[in-house]
């Protein structure tokens, strides 16, 4: 038998230039490909780079450790806007990480199986079978609704995050009115506890009030016409006077500190406990610590199932082998296994509820006036994201350095937070 | 060859080793299967899906002896050893259907149990998995140690089953870990990580950790496939020493092992119990012909 014609023919010459050819499209590619590499890392290079230069003046202690000032914006810090993000990510981290874990455990360790349905049996007394056709509808039926349920989740990851902002202004913010509707200086919705409200009346002492304690179904305000009881500014209980203008005013300061003005009115206000609680949580930072939780709560799934995934099956197997339930099989051996990874993919989805600006746009609105962080659970909050995008958007240059050292920070909380995700992730799978 | 005992009193005196187990057994009880039934199938049917994997398979695994199942991939085997302890059901499509009995024989009885010396009906729909499994261990192909240390691999089961103070747990590893021969080797490092093991150290580590709730039967799904040939013959030995107390049963693909460790074997091929009988007959005297061909290695 003859060799096939082109392996006979002799064309070393081409052959070696077809060679030649080759290696060098090899060559021209690898650059294209380290090109294209260098040009991801250039842009944030040149980002990171031109953010250092525009704020690293104003990296000082004052950056974290004072408050957004209009008049003097030398002195301006983000130290609320820091403790803010920190209490709304506490929210977000107690709620979303239980709940996605526990899902995660539902769809990857509890999935439908069989022999469960098999239970059914003792009660449904039907010919063999029938029984197999209704065991095996059944079966799909819930296979069907544990995919639809990891098919949404898979979905559910991709929606914008203003989506996610508007779900939780209808939901938490709002609670869709079920509740009364939120009106700025009116009680709002049904208060639970840890409020008390007062009519505060100015005295005759320049700059101070007393307070006189307000029932339920009071108005909302009040006209002073003779002396009754009240409490200082401070708490402590008092016999307000009445002053009837024309008549000589009383002279000591503390006299005058209890006394007001006859027909002076009186406006609200309200005192509120840390653990306040109201219905709905209108623009408070639990309502905004909620709504970012939703947004991550894809993520944490995924990356737990991966987790729960990467345990090989001869564990479960071993375990159940020895007559553990499944639930003891989770607990003891699959969730242990699979701990580093869900730390490091709930660290990273942390990462990603900090950096988060839309969905705290429209819980909390832009304001970023607050001095501090949230005193009580329905009190709103600044955070860093919202603060940054406030700086950034004035047009004084001392806002713009402002901004980029605020985002100096912020990125350097990620970093430390993706640093701590890596290192835990390193010292877990030593163990 | 194991060298040859003058009398009977001294060859059970110095424990022979796995060679002449058939042999022994064979002579004690002739061609014969003996009639008390550990576990009873009959007319026994399993599917994956659609799929039929075992047709109408009737067997008697008995008490206290070594069983093998030989035969070729995809016989059934292990299909059949899974469904003895329902291991099957984490697989979401396997179903089965038929007899299959867990009998109220139990020889080493001192063990206290609460499900112990009941009739369990294996397949049918309420049967307590959980007690289920305690009564009847598995050890799998690969050795699958949890990655935890010695002891806890080995108190894993109790810590599941049984009220154990801290004293008591000790002794029941220590217990445990001597049945499987592997107490000497490990007693200094027991509270290291079980995956410094060598794989047969391992596999014997998962021997103790089944034995340690104090089944009846050991089910075994080919226990040394996965070992070099040492580690699989000191796993031999140790199922021969086991197969004195517990009822074992054993898949393998080694048909000289399968002779070397049962007293009884039990031939599949695609999915049908082909001859069962003791090992001595069904290696010299098989009936079928697909029996004689798959021992003498003309297929499989």
């Amino acid at each position: 038998m003859t060799l096939p014609a082109a392996l006979r023919r002799d064309d070393r010459v081409a052959q070696a230039a077809k060679a030649k050819h080759r290696k060098r499209l090899s060559y021209a590619f690898y650059l294209l490909c380290v090109l294209i590499a260098m040009l991801s890392v250039v842009v944030l290079v040149v980002l990171l780079l031109s953010i250092s230069v525009q704020g690293s003046s104003r990296l000082s202690t004052d950056l974290l450790t004072q408050s957004h000032s209009e008049l003097r914006p030398a002195e301006a810090g983000m130290w609320p806007a820091i403790i803010g993000t920190l209490f709304i990510c506490g929210v977000c981290a107690l709620t979303a990480l239980p709940l996605g874990i526990g899902t995660a455990v539902f769809l990857e360790e509890f999935k439908p199986r069989r022999s469960e349905l098999r239970l059914l049996r003792k009660w449904i007394r039907l010919p063999s079978q029938t029984w197999n056709g209704i065991a095996n509808g059944l079966f799909r039926a819930l296979r069907w609704f544990h995919g639809f349920i990891q098919l949404n989740i898979s979905n559910l990851a991709g929606v914008p995050s203003i989506v996610y902002g508007l779900l939780g202004l209808s939901l938490f913010v709002y609670m869709f009115n079920v509740f009364g509707q939120i009106k700025v200086n009116e009680a709002d919705g049904w208060e639970l506890f840890g409020v008390q409200h007062y009519y505060q009346v100015l005295s005759l002492e320049r700059g101070q009030v007393v307070l006189i304690p307000m029932e339920e179904g009071d108005p909302p305000t009040k006209k002073i016409t003779q002396p009754l009881a009240g409490v200082t500014t401070a708490g402590q209980p008092i016999e307000i006077q009445v002053w009837q203008p024309g008549t000589p005013k009383p002279t000591g300061a503390v006299e005058r500190r209890q006394t007001v003005r006859k027909g002076a009115t009186g406006g609200r206000y309200s005192r509120h406990a840390w653990y306040y609680f109201r219905l709905p949580f209108g623009r408070s930072f639990l309502a905004a610590g909620l709504t970012l939780s939703l947004v991550i709560l894809p993520l944490v799934i995924i990356s737990t199932q991966e987790a729960l995934r990467a345990v090989p099956p001869s564990m479960r197997e071993a375990s159940l082998g020895l007559g553990a339930t499944t639930w003891q099989t989770t607990r003891e051996v699959c969730l242990p296994a699979a701990v580093p990874g869900i730390m490091t993919g709930s660290i990273l989805s942390m990462g990603r509820a900090i950096g988060e600006a839309a969905p705290l746009l429209v819980i909390l609105g832009a304001a970023i006036a607050k001095n501090s962080g949230p005193k009580h659970l329905m009190d709103d909050a600044v955070t860093m994201p919202v603060l940054i995008y406030n700086w950034a958007g004035r047009q004084q240059e001392v806002y713009q350095e402002l901004a980029a050292a605020a985002i100096i920070v912020l990125l350097v909380v990620l970093l430390i937070m993706n640093s701590l995700a890596i290192y835990l992730r390193q010292r877990l799978r030593q163990k | 060859m194991v060298p040859t005992m003058d009398s009977a009193s001294q060859q059970s005196a110095s424990s022979p080793g796995p060679a002449s187990r058939g042999e022994t057994a064979a002579a004690a009880e002739g061609a014969e299967m003996p009639s008390t039934p550990c576990v009873e199938i009959a007319d026994f049917n399993a599917w994956y899906g659609d799929f039929q994997a075992i047709h109408q398979l009737s067997l008697n695994i008995p008490n206290n002896k070594v069983t093998a199942f030989i035969g070729p991939s995809g016989c059934g085997k292990s299909t059949l050893l899974k469904w003895i302890n329902r291991m099957n059901d984490v697989i979401p499509s396997a179903r089965a259907q038929g007899h299959m009995v867990l009998k109220a024989i139990s020889a080493n009885s001192e063990f206290a149990s609460p499900a112990r010396a009941t009739e369990t009906d294996i397949l049918a729909a309420d049967t307590d998995v959980v007690s289920l499994r305690r009564r009847i261990g598995i050890v799998f192909q690969k050795p699958n140690p949890f990655p935890k240390s010695i002891y806890q691999n080995v108190a894993f089961g109790p810590h599941l089953h049984l009220n154990a103070s801290r004293r008591e747990m000790d002794e029941l590893v220590e217990w445990a870990l001597r049945k499987a021969a592997l107490w000497d080797e490990v007693k200094d490092r027991l509270q290291q990580s079980a995956l410094g093991l060598s794989g047969g150290q391992q596999q014997r580590l998962c021997i103790a950790r089944a034995i340690a709730i104090g089944p009846e039967i050991l089910l075994m799904d080919e226990p040394c496939s996965a070992l070099d040939p040492a580690s699989t013959s000191r796993i031999e030995d140790l199922i021969y020493e086991l197969g004195k107390q517990y009822t074992i049963v054993i898949v393998t693909h080694n048909m000289q092992q399968a002779s070397r460790v049962s007293d009884l074997t039990a031939f599949f091929y695609q999915g049908r119990l082909v001859e069962s009988g003791a090992t001595e007959q069904i290696f010299t005297k098989p009936k079928e012909k697909q029996t004689e061909d798959y021992v003498t290695g003309k297929f499989g």
